[in-house]
């Protein structure tokens, strides 16, 4: 399938190919099959070794934040997945049904913060993806949440984070 | 893909308490987890180990439950140490600064050593 994007942003611009669309009930642990159903999409790119676990942890922790509180875990409501291509970034966007302003933990995690019981101990979603991916974009409307995590493919190939 | 629940062994060797991790450490390994450290906590040794090379994933929540185990060795002034993680975990460590609260080993026998010289 291909599909050509807007070229509103200089991220969006050429052809994209969806490698892959997957639905995923909104229950406990189905963050893992996202996360592996992903990996053999983009098998064909070149994202091997830490890169492509860092991907695969970015699309679980999205996923897992989407089935909590997008979806507050009720299996009927699923979590939309679409992994697309360009020739220079790979993109997969984690669509939940939520209303409202998208919900992350918006307080950067202070270990020691936690440590000493000022902050709670959780709260490392939306750090975790940060630091995997190349970009992300948090977008939400009246029915939808989507987290769009970006790879730069150059710099994949090329080796770096 | 089934859950891998996370099953706990606590063991003594050579005066630290070792807990051998298998499964994953997620949203469901908490009462798994905090009752093998109870257990392990009970043993009254200075350090506690995790083995994780039985571990094959950590979400955030999991992440989560391993600051509260820190906390918990803070208190009862425990050294809690680390090792058997994959590169990707040790990364994740590093990037949470988990590992500067933590020392990480590559293995058993290298985090025993430096237990017993410090």
């Amino acid at each position: 399938m291909t599909a050509q994007r807007p070229s509103d942003s200089r991220r969006r611009n050429g052809t994209w190919r969806v490698l892959r669309e997957l639905s995923v009930p909104s229950e406990p642990g189905n963050e893992r099959m996202a996360m592996e159903t992903v990996a053999e999409a983009i098998r064909d790119l070149d994202i091997r070794g830490e890169n492509l676990e860092r991907l695969k942890t970015a699309v679980a922790e999205a996923t897992m934040n989407a089935m909590e509180h997008g979806n507050h875990y009720r299996a009927e409501l699923p979590v939309l997945i679409e992994v697309s291509a360009s020739d220079t970034q790979l993109s997969v966007k984690i669509t939940d049904e939520g209303s409202g302003p998208p919900a992350f933990h918006a307080e950067t995690p202070d270990l020691e913060a936690k440590l000493e019981g000022m902050q709670s101990p959780r709260g490392w979603g939306l750090f975790l993806i940060k630091n995997m991916v190349d970009d992300m974009e948090v977008t939400g409307d009246e029915r939808h949440h989507t987290v769009e995590l970006l790879l730069d493919l150059e710099r994949q190939a090329e080796g770096g984070k | 893909m089934a859950v891998r629940h996370l099953n706990v062994e606590v063991r003594l060797e050579s005066d630290v308490a070792v807990l051998d991790l298998m499964g994953e450490i997620n949203g469901f390994a908490e009462e798994t987890l905090n009752t093998a450290y109870a257990e392990a906590d009970a043993k009254d040794t200075k350090t506690i180990l995790l083995n994780f090379e039985g571990v094959d994933y950590i979400n955030s929540t999991g992440i989560a439950l391993i600051v509260g185990l820190l906390a918990k060795a803070r208190v009862s002034k425990r050294r809690l140490v680390a090792y058997g993680l994959s590169d990707h975990y040790v990364e994740i460590f590093e990037i949470t600064r988990l590992s500067d609260f933590m020392s990480v080993f590559p293995d058993e026998e290298s985090a025993m050593s430096a237990t017993s010289v410090s």
